[in-house]
């Protein structure tokens, strides 16, 4: 659904994205993580159309970006990361605006009901919380029933039900067969939710797998032992992978010491960490 | 371009002027201005109203009154005291002392001494025309010197008797001050897509950018017709040939719609684009104060593109030109037009993309 071929963009002498590749298959949500400023948006917004390649080529659906934008974007829906909703109409008006863009008779009422805006359908957006209007500019991307979702931070500034109510809606756009892009700085929500993440940093991809894979080939796992001591507690923490650790862990349950005991798996972040140097929310 | 895009952005860009209070704040300077033009007076005074203190009951002021063609109106006074406060208080356009020894003077072939007082604020040239009118009279009494100007030719429609009151003098005047008002609708409405970001998500949908340039354009024509409209028919002007007053306002707003498009795409903020469409709203307005200053002259005010919309919106509405009658003028308009709408869409288009 989404074939990109060594793409690259600069914003003067910065080079923002530099000759990235990668396909999103259909039916497949791909996870784009990356910290701040390391090319993610600018990588969107190619993939959207609203910024032209210097290098390479983007295909959508079989649509090239660069000379047939306008058929991608009937199919395609966009949720923004920044507040972008017309202040001065309701909830419904501005569902309905996009709507009449793409020419379709939207069931406004079940979207509003999806998102859980019923109460809040004639209210200006300029009166909606900062969570609302994030459920409404969700509500607007899935509006023309696309094929593939762009979605940048799309549970930014929610709580963690609505969070949780929109990571739900687009598992179920998933079961439908949608393609889903999705640029997060979640690391559980994208271990959650993506079938491949992609990591992005200073421009490049890094690393483009499953969660599991990149975890199991890229994380420690480590076996945490909590320990009561006559001052209180210690902690001793034994990597999985050595192989001092089984005579470790068997002499330490020897002691009749242990209060808790658990393995830890590696997360997204460490293995982020472990590729780059640096951390995601930097 | 998509027209059902267009039809779109065009309901929901009415819906925000209407909101944001673009439109009721246009409507209201369309009020206002055909409010000012009421208290604006009727007719014309074609007459000089002259205060007259004659000490010493002249028997020649006849012939005063002779030489001012009718254009003198003289009101009699018993002492100078009253006659400067009055011509103080703005109540005559100057005051004329006739001392007690004004006909003996002339009997004896003397040249007679006639005083005049002036407010302070009376133009020169009106001083002037007074001051002509009394020393050809009194060189007829004493030399008996006809004036030599004894014939001319009006060149054009003689208004003589019939001239416009400043109250229709004005009102081209109103219309440009209402159609120039719309670049500050177009202007916001440019401008707020961009500051609310919202311009990224209708880019992202079947809409193109010349679609959302032309329904803000289509949004401000309509707006300006409507604004117009409303003076015409409050100030009760809806007269001359409809064609030509239809095609003149038209260019008018489209004009002012093109300038819009081009100053909102200078800016990123409100502030901003108020600021930008301030000074450029001034400017064109000039050629509209001039109706008022008719013997004021500008050098290069030809290069303002509202001097001919003035000149044009006066000849149908005042003069009763028709189509062709200020065919020209419209042309010249319409020239302005074209360069300033490709230069808004030539700047938006790359802001846009």
């Amino acid at each position: 659904m989404i074939s990109v071929d060594g793409i690259s963009y600069k914003y003067g002498d910065f080079l923002a994205v530099d000759n990235i590749s990668f396909e999103v298959n259909k039916g497949e949500i791909l996870g784009f993580l990356g910290p701040n400023g390391a090319g993610k948006s600018t990588t969107v917004k190619m993939l959207t159309g609203q910024f032209l390649p210097e290098k390479g080529s983007i295909e959508i659906m079989g649509y090239d970006v660069s000379k047939d934008p306008k058929k991608i974007h009937e199919r395609i829906g966009v949720c923004f990361e920044e507040k972008n909703l017309y202040s001065r109409l309701s909830v419904r008006e501005n569902l309905e605006f996009f709507a009449s863009l793409f020419d379709i008779d939207a069931d406004i009422d079940s979207l509003l009901k999806k998102i859980d805006l019923v109460k809040w359908a004639d209210d200006k957006a300029e009166n909606l919380s900062k969570g609302m209007q994030q459920r409404v500019m969700f509500a607007r991307a899935l509006i023309n029933d696309p094929d593939i979702l762009f979605l940048d931070e799309p549970t930014d500034g929610l709580d963690p039900i609505s969070a949780d109510s929109i990571r739900k809606i687009i598992l179920s756009e998933k079961q439908k067969g949608k393609t889903i892009f999705l640029t997060t700085h979640n690391m559980s929500e994208a271990d959650m939710l993506s079938d491949r993440v992609a990591f992005i940093n200073e421009g490049k991809i890094v690393a483009l797998d499953t969660p599991e894979n990149l975890k199991l080939k890229l994380g420690k796992r480590v076996l945490k032992i909590r320990l009561s001591t006559d001052d209180g507690f210690k902690d001793e923490s034994l990597m999985l992978d050595d192989p001092n650790t089984p005579q470790k862990a068997m002499d330490l349950l020897g002691s009749k010491k242990i209060a808790t005991i658990h393995t830890q798996e590696a997360t997204l972040d460490e293995v982020f960490i472990k590729l780059t140097g640096r951390k995601l929310e930097q | 371009m998509n027209a059902r895009c267009i039809r779109a952005i065009i309901k929901k860009d009415t819906l925000m002027a209407i909101r944001n209070n673009l439109l009721l704040i246009a409507l209201f300077g369309g009020v206002l201005f055909s409010l000012i033009y009421y208290a604006l007076p009727s007719d014309v005074g074609e007459s000089y109203e002259l205060a007259l203190f004659d000490e010493g009951s002249s028997e020649y002021l006849e012939i005063l009154s002779i030489f001012g063609a009718g254009g003198l109106d003289i009101d009699d006074f018993d002492s100078l005291e009253e006659l400067t406060v009055a011509i103080e208080n703005g109540d005559y356009v100057a005051g004329i002392y006739m001392p007690d020894n004004f006909d003996q003077d002339i009997k004896s072939g003397n040249v007679p001494t006639i005083s005049l007082y002036y407010k302070y604020d009376l133009p020169e040239s009106v001083r002037m025309s007074i001051e002509y009118i009394l020393e050809s009279s009194l060189e007829y009494l004493v030399l008996g010197i006809e004036p030599v100007i004894n014939s001319y030719e009006v060149l054009g429609e003689d208004m003589a008797g019939r001239q416009l009151p400043l109250r229709e003098l004005s009102l081209p005047f109103y219309i440009i001050m209402a159609l120039m008002m719309e670049m500050w609708t177009i202007s916001t409405l440019i401008v707020e897509e961009n500051a609310l970001n919202t311009l990224k998500a209708v880019l992202v949908t079947p809409a193109t950018p010349s679609d959302v340039i032309t329904a803000k354009g289509v949004v401000g024509i309509g707006y300006s017709l409507i604004v117009v409209t409303v003076i015409l028919l409050i100030t009760q002007s809806l007269r001359g040939d409809a064609a030509a007053l239809f095609v003149c306002v038209l260019l008018g707003a489209i004009l002012s719609v093109s300038l819009g498009l081009f100053l909102g795409s200078l800016t990123k903020n409100i502030t901003g684009s108020y600021i930008y469409v301030t000074v450029p709203y001034l400017v064109l307005v000039i050629p509209g104060l001039l109706l008022f200053f008719q013997d004021v002259s500008i050098p290069y005010i030809k290069i303002i593109p509202s001097y001919y919309l003035i000149n044009a919106l006066n000849d149908i509405l005042n003069m009763g030109a028709s189509l062709a009658g200020a065919a020209k003028d419209l042309l010249i308009v319409a020239v302005f037009d074209i360069v300033f709408f490709a230069l808004g869409i030539f700047t938006l288009r790359r802001r846009y993309s």
